[in-house]
């Protein structure tokens, strides 16, 4: 395999390696080590086990590289358990779209949920929404079946809007288009 | 269809995962049922929110750590064989880095192209800019562009189709001022950018960029970028309304 097609290959995906990395790790010098890592055994599996998708297999590698290293450094990645389905699957109160405006503030709160969310919902989130990639990709990436990923993104966007809606939302103007 | 069920595969209508006909059942429910029609709207404004926060792009250095480790590996276990390598791939080097360097130096033109059209579209949204005419009449936004740019943008009316034409404004790409058009899908903003082309004629290239769907092509004398976050399927069927 020439030197070219690894470059060709991996290089273009490194931003989605290093921004899935550093959702999952919360921390840059951190991600830059696991996407690291992932690309030194990317480039030895290389030859053999990439498929048609070369950024679902890339994200895939970084996955595996990051879920190794966690659990060696604590026992145990952090499960869903940590917070009450019950409450989770019925929110206070309606929140107004309208007060889902676009502005900093806003943006921040989510930022700031998102990263609060167990990991398990938090990279499907990211996947979907920064990646923009299908629910057969990140059942590829996560390495769990489709109706998992359905379910996780269901559940976990559920739970951001419980957490905007339990904080002050102020409502701001409104944009034009919505 | 019922609310229960609706309720279930809210996401997967909201991510494009439907089939067209489950799509369908669905959007004919929301028309009747306001509780679900406003669970689609919150979690519609939800993602919107989600694909703003940072997206970490790969540091430089992070970049060449992984270059360096790659030529590492390259040269562990080789002897001879790979210095003569090395002899013929540098004397093939001089004739093809001149062609290299072109086609790479245009496809980085047009991903820095792409990202700032997707940053346009992200500024129009939070500064809440959108428009500088806002129209749902095309005869009122073609002739706004009048004596304010050096061409006239096409201007379609795509409302029989679901993708109203709300809006135009003058905004700038790669220096220069260029016509952006608005069409909403739902609660979906797309922005075209649209501008004088020396290229020939190109067909539609979609991509994918921070979480928003853009997709280029060239018609006519005229360059064509739609960003949206809409889902791809949707944006597709949009730009070739529009003739893409």
């Amino acid at each position: 395999m020439s030197q070219r097609s690894f470059e060709e290959v991996v290089l273009p995906h490194l931003d989605a390696a290093f921004n899935y990395a550093r959702w999952l790790v919360k921390n840059d010098s951190e991600a830059e080590d696991v996407v690291q890592d992932a690309c030194v055994r990317a480039l030895r599996f290389f030859s053999s086990q990439r498929g048609d998708n070369p950024r679902a297999w890339l994200l895939a590698i970084v996955r595996n590289t990051w879920y190794g290293r966690f659990t060696a450094k604590t026992g145990g990645v952090e499960r869903m358990s940590v917070f009450d389905e019950a409450a989770d699957e019925h929110p206070g109160h309606e929140l107004d779209p309208q007060a889902l405006v676009i502005q900093r503030q806003e943006v921040e709160r989510v930022q700031q949920a998102l990263e609060e969310l167990p990991s398990d919902f938090r990279e499907v989130l990211v996947l979907r929404e920064l990646e923009g990639l299908s629910y057969k990709e990140i059942a590829a990436v996560v390495q769990v079946p489709i109706g998992t990923v359905m379910s996780r993104l269901a559940r976990g966007r559920e739970r951001l809007l419980a957490v905007l809606k339990s904080s002050d939302v102020s409502t701001g103007e409104t944009r034009e288009l919505s | 269809m019922n609310c229960h069920e609706s309720e279930r595969q809210l996401d997967a209508y909201v991510d494009g995962e439907l089939t067209p006909s489950e799509s369908l059942l669905l959007h004919e429910h929301f028309e009747t049922c306001a509780a679900c029609s406003r669970r689609l709207a919150e979690r519609e404004a939800l993602s919107r929110l989600v694909r703003l926060v940072p997206y970490h792009t790969a540091p430089a250095r992070l970049r060449a750590r992984v270059v360096a480790t790659r030529k590492r590996t390259s040269w562990a276990g080789t002897g001879l064989l790979a210095w003569a390598a090395v002899l013929v791939l540098a004397a093939s080097l001089g004739a093809t880095i001149m062609v290299f360097t072109r086609a790479r130096s245009e496809a980085k033109m047009t991903t820095a192209i792409a990202e700032e059209v997707v940053g346009g579209h992200v500024r129009a949204l939070t500064a809440q800019h959108l428009f500088d005419v806002r129209s749902t009449d095309q005869h009122t936004v073609k002739p706004w562009f009048l004596g304010k740019l050096d061409f006239s943008p096409p201007v379609s009316d795509l409302a029989s189709i679901g993708f109203p034409l709300v809006g135009g404004r003058i905004d700038h790409v790669a220096g220069k001022p260029v016509a952006a058009l608005v069409y909403q899908r739902r609660q979906h903003p797309i922005n075209v950018f649209v501008w004088p082309a020396a290229a020939k004629d190109a067909p539609i290239a979609p991509r994918s960029i921070r979480g928003f769907q853009v997709e280029h092509w060239v018609r006519d004398g005229m360059t064509f970028w739609a960003v949206s976050d809409l889902n791809q399927t949707e944006l597709t069927e949009f730009v070739r309304a529009l003739g893409g």
